[in-house]
């Protein structure tokens, strides 16, 4: 644990150690948390559909052709991974919007993470 | 010695050296810069990095084949294999960064407070990477056995030493650049190969739009030889057995150490979100291509070797006889080698195709580099994972708290050793096809680290009981599945081995949740932290209160 953990927790504003830290409403962060856990649950839907949804129902899907694929076969070697990778940036993006929104300053996390994990 | 074995040989030693270079260059450049903090690899290169990791002869050498073999089935690997960075980088990687540990047992010793759970991580974490191995070991013997002509066991002999060597005395430190550099070369070596199949079979450069006919069109060449169409779903295994596989991989993908490993390198949550983006695109490069690279090889097999006569078989099938790992026999007599009479082991697709398709010696060697390429990379994390729960999580944290730092190394690199000599020993005879080999390894995962995980980061009310009770459970629950389907028949809903994680993720997670309610909560200060990974590195939850810094100056 770094020291502003230690530090964070003894004093409003200027603790101690003279790190400036302020309380914020708790609705504010649980806002924060809660924005970024509905955009998840709707990419976790998204994920279900395209793979087990998919698979599910491979056999009326089978009837259909897409690039002269059938489309069964078309979602599970291309639609699906694709789709995988659309949403892994649209949530690195809307986090970072996110993140934004609420005030995080990203080379203040970055100096806040030094040295708590292995650096290769 | 043809001109073949010098071609491969020397695109080999070439990237080898390579990879040498930079590793050295990096090394250097390290201990110059040894007090310098942060030098965060920016995320698109860690996203290479975390391919070439991730990516193993399972991948290059293994799928193609078996999706070329199993058909529309084989394409659970593809869709569970890449689907799980969605599990890995939505509900783990940023958080575990947040905690902010060195290897994943530690993150479980710590988060439940326990050093038993320690110790079954760090145990599990073995297994899993030692399984994990024994299909690298076993891809190593199919390249090399092909290289100078001999039994692919000589060959997993050979890369038991290269392996071994490598892991033990480089790729400590500074190895995202070498990483990198694995990256490209097994993308190059896996695309080239694709694209001349699609330029020589379908005349367009572009095989991801191309290769859509002819999967139709080997569905009517399987109609007329009385087989079950390439594309029709289901026609190995049951679709609860394509479901199972499919969310053992994904969920395996989510609770591979040495891939939750390499996202503890990247500066912050932030990068990691990122990390993961450019990752999975990375890989479904391969991914994409991989469907691809089977259905030309399936379509020339088909065509151009099938139907002719066994007396003036290429030169090629000679060579791959030599492996042990392609039989031609003419079964009817009829001086006439039939489809059926064709028997390819899935291992031998990728590396034979190219030769069966006549692309030329630079391209088959570079496919050579390419899977040696895929199969140090992702051995060398393996290695790093196994040596780092003994040497760290079990000798230094548990047995020898003092032990020096130099002693710990030793332990390391002689953990390493015995490991790749053990794994080498099981390849010589291998269980299975390597994708199947690796799939128990990810089979294992979801029923150890996935729960823990999940559990540990997202629920509170955990405990130390109930994580030991469940890695357990499902770390049993998952091999005695595995070896109940292989070698006792039995099997529920037609689910078989690979897909055993199901069970054993749905057993651990029921005995984590039902454990730790039955025993007390975990203390107020790991509730408050495990509450405390839902905020980015700038908030803090403490006494039910969050805390912004302003400043980030920590050092005062």
């Amino acid at each position: 644990m770094s020291v502003i953990h230690e530090g964070l927790y003894k004093g409003d504003k200027q603790n101690q150690r003279g790190v400036n830290v302020k309380k914020i409403d708790k609705s504010v962060a649980d806002a924060y948390f809660r924005e970024k856990t509905r955009n998840m649950i709707i990419y976790f839907i998204v994920w279900f559909i395209v793979s087990f949804g998919a698979v599910m129902i491979a056999e009326p899907l089978s009837e259909i052709s897409i690039g002269g694929f059938p489309f069964h076969y078309f979602m599970g070697a291309q639609g699906a991974v694709v789709t995988f990778i659309i949403l892994l940036f649209v949530n690195a993006k809307l986090s970072d919007g996110i993140d934004k929104k609420y005030g995080i300053d990203e080379e203040k996390n970055v100096k806040l993470s030094e040295g708590k994990s292995l650096d290769h | 010695m043809d001109t073949q074995f010098l071609v491969s040989l020397s695109i080999i030693l070439a990237t080898f050296g390579l990879y040498i270079g930079i590793a050295i260059y990096n090394t250097a450049k390290q201990t110059s810069d040894f007090y310098v903090a942060s030098r965060g690899v920016p995320p698109i290169f860690n996203g290479m990095a975390i391919g070439a990791d991730w990516m193993s002869a399972a991948s290059f050498i293994g799928m193609a084949g078996t999706i070329m073999l199993l058909g529309y089935d084989g394409l659970a690997y593809i869709m569970g294999w890449t689907g799980g960075y969605l599990l890995l980088t939505f509900l783990l990687a940023p958080q575990l960064r947040k905690y902010g540990r060195y290897t994943v047992p530690e993150f479980i010793g710590d988060r439940y407070n326990s050093h038993t759970a320690r110790v079954i991580a760090a145990i599990s974490t073995i297994i899993i990477s030692f399984t994990y191995s024994i299909g690298q070991l076993s891809g190593s013997g199919v390249v090399i056995g092909r290289l100078f002509e001999i039994d692919a066991k000589l060959g997993t002999m050979i890369g038991v030493v290269l392996i071994a060597t490598y892991a033990a005395f480089g790729g400590m430190k500074g190895i995202t650049w070498t990483q990198v550099a694995q990256y490209i070369i097994l993308i190059i070596a896996y695309l080239i190969p694709v694209i001349f199949m699609s330029l020589q079979v379908t005349s367009s450069a572009l095989p991801w739009l191309s290769y859509g006919e002819l999967v139709g069109k080997m569905g009517e060449l399987d109609r007329e030889l009385g087989i079950s169409e390439y594309f029709a779903p289901f026609t190995n295994g049951t679709k609860w057995q394509f479901l199972a596989l499919m969310f053992t991989l994904m969920a395996g993908t989510a609770g591979l150490p040495h891939v939750i490993v390499r996202f503890y390198t990247v500066s912050t949550m932030k990068a990691a979100r990122w990390s993961g983006a450019w990752a999975l695109l990375f890989i479904g490069l391969l991914y994409l291509s991989a469907p691809a690279y089977a259905a030309f090889s399936r379509f020339i097999l088909m065509t151009k070797v099938a139907g002719s006569k066994i007396s003036e078989l290429p030169a090629w099938t000679k060579t791959w006889v030599d492996t042990g790992k392609l039989q031609v026999a003419d079964g009817n007599g009829d001086g006439v080698l039939q489809w059926s009479e064709l028997i390819i082991s899935n291992d031998i697709v990728v590396m034979a195709t190219p030769e069966i398709a006549n692309l030329g010696v630079f391209v088959i060697g570079l496919v050579a580099a390419g899977a040696m390429a895929a199969a140090l990379s992702t051995a060398g994390g393996l290695m790093i994972a196994i040596s780092s729960a003994f040497a760290h999580d079990i000798y230094y944290r548990v047995m020898k708290p003092n032990a020096t730092e130099k002693t710990r190394l030793n332990v390391a690199r002689l953990s390493i050793v015995i490991a790749t000599l053990f794994a080498g020993l099981i390849a010589l005879d291998p269980p299975g096809a390597i994708t199947q080999i690796v799939a128990w390894a990810f089979a294992l995962a979801s029923g150890t680290f996935f729960p823990a995980l999940i559990l540990g980061v997202w629920w509170k009310r955990s405990n130390s009981q109930g994580v030991i009770a469940g890695m357990l459970v499902g770390l049993a629950v998952t091999l005695g599945y595995i070896f109940a389907a292989k070698y006792g028949g039995f099997t529920i809903l037609g689910i078989i081995d690979t897909g055993a994680g199901v069970f054993g993720a749905t057993a651990a997670i029921l005995a984590n949740v039902i454990v730790s309610l039955a025993t007390p909560a975990p203390s107020q200060k790991i509730q408050e932290e495990v509450l405390d990974l839902r905020y980015p590195e700038q908030m803090t939850y403490k006494n039910g209160e969050v805390w912004m810094n302003d400043d980030a100056t920590k050092s005062v």
